[in-house]
């Protein structure tokens, strides 16, 4: 349904000194240095998959999605969204895609949100019977209804956002573009969002891409995974096996023993497993974390029956933020040298 | 207020907003140009249309102005017009629509000051980057009348008090934004209905009686009538000139409370609210 | 058969938003009030600066008072028009490419400037041009007993209607220039501050003036040569006005659509 065929972006920046002399030096100069913000990023997304595409801050994660959307033009390389080349065709993509982004409204900023959903089913000529399935359904989920008569312009961030996501889904598309759904969404709403997007994907197999910084986001919506670092996919598959790749796991268990003395245990355990580090948690439970490179969950659960009366035992799975961050921080390549032009 | 300290230091706080709002400016250097460019065109308009006149009339002269007279106070009616276009208003009723005014009561420093020392450079900008050329080019072109010294120096005491004047008229449109959301609307009219007391397009003595009587009751004579009567000598005696500066200064205080007393009503109103 | 289709989609879609914003407009009644009565006073004050010119003299460069009122009521037809309809230029000029918000024009599946324009769609504010600018050329012709025969008659709104689209080019020609500059209003405000110029006699100005109004911003098609042609029966240009109309429509639509292509290259 997506395809992106090695994508490139370059950017023109234009060089700015810091405080008032700085400005003053744009003045009389305009000298600028390309950047590269996606290079070469080539993946695949099957129709009716729901995927996270992520990346630390000036990843070139949104600067891709807008290549998607057509809202900007790739530097070289080719995507296909839905068999069309968003940017070359523009206004035919428009009818197949949805978009949310984040902070920036695509709603009729001095409208109340009932008149902007009127416009959309206009522009979008939405049959009668879609349109009013698709509307109980966000009354329904989103209680789009508490929004009223007021301008949009006067909503708050989390009214506004309810807004934004049903206005992306409104015509049923076939791909939607999610960027930060739902920031400034309390809990409850939060939920309201992901089930809505996993309902609409379960019905009639929309195709979700979704950047967000909330894990939770990523957890209760997407199965597969696109790591972006640097303007290149660095990782893409499954939730499950990128949290495989965590180089560190952990155990924590209970047993009989003396509580308040848990130094014994602990010297016992990183004696034994090199390379391990123990820690009482609160409730007496002891974590255990250690290198999956060295030892293998059999090697310390084996080592932890043996030494201890275990009385209750978790392995918990690896949490996705740290993985993302050992990705960003760990993984680094040198950063290719900006080439100096003009 | 009189707790932090001697006045220069307190004052050196806004130093930081008159120095972002310079920066702020220089980014966009196109807008001194067509700055220049409306002013001139303005001036333009009043010029033609006053030639005219003067060529299609049968003798006596309109006021008391002769051409060269009314030309100079066309030209500099449009140089305080720049002067006073310290996008206060803008940029106030911008705060106010975003919501972003109420970051402003956290910092420990006066809201109205702080917008006057930001709108001061913008002034300042105005009045050499843009009105000096203006004038020169109409210089230039057009027989002017050469102010006297003496002229010279009290316009610049007015055109100092018409610039508080002008920034208290400004901050009151802004704060309008609590009020209503059509902020555009308000600076129509302010626009049209201020720079029209102002004399700023017909001087008052043009205007029949009872609109001159008016026009001279409104602060707003202050901004550019004011002014250019002192620069073009056109009061009796001393005292006449001493009273125009009073009023002004008058005008100026009253705006100045008229706007802190709005100001604090704004504050109560976001402290209830939520802005 | 496909622009019969796409003429009718817009159409509709014409239809769909003057509803929606004739609802917004009892909505928000005071906005509408002051914004319509800021428009009012500004005619107002003009009205009274004519006045006093014509207290000096009473003829100015071959033209009365009623007349020039005429002149400026006309003006202000085609203004009032442009004004209901295309006032989301200026917001376009002023941030939508700043703060990268015109990307939601891109996104919906009808032309990016139908998109940006639905967005202030029967301005309220417009009314208030509109409405004093038929006021006053009512009662100035009322006063010079005007007798307008059928080819003038006929031609009234095709004039306007031409006014009109020669505004909207150049609002979308300046506003257009925000995808280079980021913010073109200072452009786009100095462009519309020369159109006042429009309101009077172009018999007022140096002839350089005249010209830069005739043919390089053509203002003087929107007021001065259709008012001289309904006062006078006569105006030597008028067989332009087509002409000038089409040629500044299609390049207005020319920058624009140059412009949307940068602002894909450049996302801002």
């Amino acid at each position: 349904m997506i395809v992106a065929e090695n994508l490139v972006k370059d950017f023109r920046v234009h060089e700015r000194g810091p405080g008032l002399l700085g400005s003053l030096g744009t003045l009389f100069s305009r000298e600028h240095r390309l950047v590269r913000a996606v290079s070469g990023v080539s993946f695949e997304i099957p129709a009716g998959t729901k995927v996270a595409y992520i990346g630390a801050n000036g990843a070139g994660k949104s600067t891709t999605v807008k290549m998607l959307t057509g809202i900007m033009t790739p530097t070289s390389g080719r995507a296909l969204v839905a068999g069309l080349e968003p940017y070359r065709e523009r206004r035919r993509n428009a009818a197949n895609i949805g978009v949310v982004f984040g902070q920036r409204s695509q709603l009729w900023w001095d409208l109340p949100v009932p008149d902007s959903f009127r416009i959309l089913r206009g522009i979008h000529d939405i049959p009668d019977a879609v349109y009013r399935r698709n509307m109980a359904l966000y009354r329904d989920l989103l209680d789009l209804d508490a929004l009223g008569n007021t301008p949009v312009r006067q909503l708050s961030l989390g009214q506004r956002m309810r807004a934004e996501v049903a206005a992306s889904l409104v015509h049923d598309p076939k791909v939607v573009f999610l960027d930060e759904p739902t920031v400034g969404l309390d809990l409850v709403l939060k939920e309201a969002v992901r089930e809505l997007v996993n309902r609409v994907n379960a019905e009639l197999g929309t195709t979700v891409l979704l950047t967000s910084h909330d894990m939770g986001d990523i957890r209760a919506i997407c199965d597969g995974v696109l790591v972006v670092d640097r303007g290149e996919v660095v990782h893409s598959g499954s939730v499950h096996e990128l949290l495989r790749t965590a180089d560190t796991r952990a155990v924590l268990f209970e047993h009989e023993g003396d509580p308040a003395a848990p130094t014994e245990a602990i010297a016992l355990i990183e004696a034994r497993l090199d390379g391990a580090s123990a820690t009482v948690v609160d409730g007496g439970r002891i974590r255990v974390e250690y290198p999956t490179g060295r030892w293998t969950s059999r090697q310390v659960m084996g080592l932890l029956l043996e030494h201890f009366d275990v009385t209750d035992c978790v392995a918990p799975e690896p949490d996705l933020e740290s993985v993302l961050r050992r990705i960003y921080t760990g993984g680094r390549r040198p950063a290719p040298r900006p080439e100096a032009v003009g | 207020m009189t707790r932090a300290g001697t006045v220069p230091a307190r004052l050196r706080r806004y130093a930081p907003f008159t120095a972002a709002s310079l920066q702020g400016l220089l980014q966009y250097r196109a807008t001194f140009l067509i700055n220049a460019l409306t002013a001139a065109t303005a001036v333009g308009v009043q010029v033609f249309l006053w030639r005219a006149v003067y060529a299609g009339r049968s003798g006596g002269m309109p006021g008391g102005y002769d051409l060269p007279h009314l030309t100079t106070y066309v030209l500099l009616a449009q140089v305080l017009g720049l002067m006073q276009a310290n996008r206060v208003d803008e940029e106030v009723s911008g705060e106010v629509q975003r919501g972003d005014i109420a970051v402003s009561l956290l910092r420990p420093v006066s809201y109205p000051l702080a917008r006057f020392a930001a709108g001061l450079p913008v002034s300042l900008t105005n009045a050499t980057l843009v009105a000096v050329p203006v004038v020169v080019l109409y210089a230039l072109l057009l027989p002017l009348s050469v102010p006297s010294p003496q002229g010279a120096l009290l316009f610049g005491c007015s055109a100092a008090l018409s610039l508080v004047i002008g920034f208290g008229v400004n901050l009151l449109v802004g704060l309008a934004g609590f009020v209503t959301t059509n902020i555009w609307g308000v600076r129509i009219v302010k626009d049209s209905v201020v720079a029209f007391f102002a004399g700023q397009v017909v001087p008052l003595a043009l205007m029949p009686g009872p609109l001159a009587a008016v026009a001279q009751a409104l602060p707003f004579q202050g901004m550019v009538d004011g002014p250019l009567r002192l620069l073009l000598g056109r009061y009796h005696g001393p005292l006449e000139a001493a009273s125009i500066l009073g009023v002004q200064l008058a005008w100026a205080a009253a705006l100045s409370a008229l706007a802190a007393l709005a100001w604090r009503g704004a504050v109560r109103r976001v402290e209830v609210l939520g802005g | 058969m496909r622009p019969v289709s796409t003429t009718v989609r817009y159409a509709r879609l014409t239809w769909q938003l003057s509803a929606v914003s004739m609802h917004r407009l009892t909505e928000y009644r005071m906005d509408f009030l002051l914004g319509a009565g800021g428009l009012l006073l500004r005619v107002v004050c003009q009205v009274a600066v004519i006045g006093m010119v014509f207290r000096q003299a009473p003829e100015i460069a071959g033209w009365h008072y009623d007349q020039v009122l005429f002149l400026l009521g006309f003006s202000l037809l085609p203004r009032g028009l442009d004004r209901m309809f295309t006032d989301q230029l200026w917001i376009l000029a002023r941030k939508l490419v700043q703060n990268g918000e015109f990307f939601r024009y891109l996104i919906r599946p009808v032309h990016p400037l139908f998109s940006l324009l639905s967005e202030r769609f029967l301005y309220p504010d417009g009314f208030g041009e509109l409405l004093t600018g038929a006021g006053l050329v009512w009662y100035a012709a009322d006063r010079l007993a005007l007798t307008p025969d059928t080819a003038q008659l006929l031609l009234a709104p095709v004039l306007v209607l031409c006014g009109t689209l020669i505004l909207a080019s150049i609002k979308t020609l300046f506003a257009s220039l925000a995808f280079w500059t980021t913010n073109s209003f200072p452009a786009l405000y100095a462009a519309n501050q020369l159109g006042d110029f429009s309101g009077y006699p172009l018999d007022l100005y140096h002839p350089s003036l005249r010209w830069l109004l005739t043919w390089l911003l053509p203002y003087a098609f929107t007021a001065y040569i259709p008012a001289s042609y309904l006062l006078f029966g006569r105006a030597p240009l008028l067989p332009w006005l087509f002409a000038v109309t089409a040629g500044l429509v299609a390049l207005a639509l020319a920058v624009w659509h140059r412009g949307v292509d940068r602002y894909e290259m450049t996302g801002s």
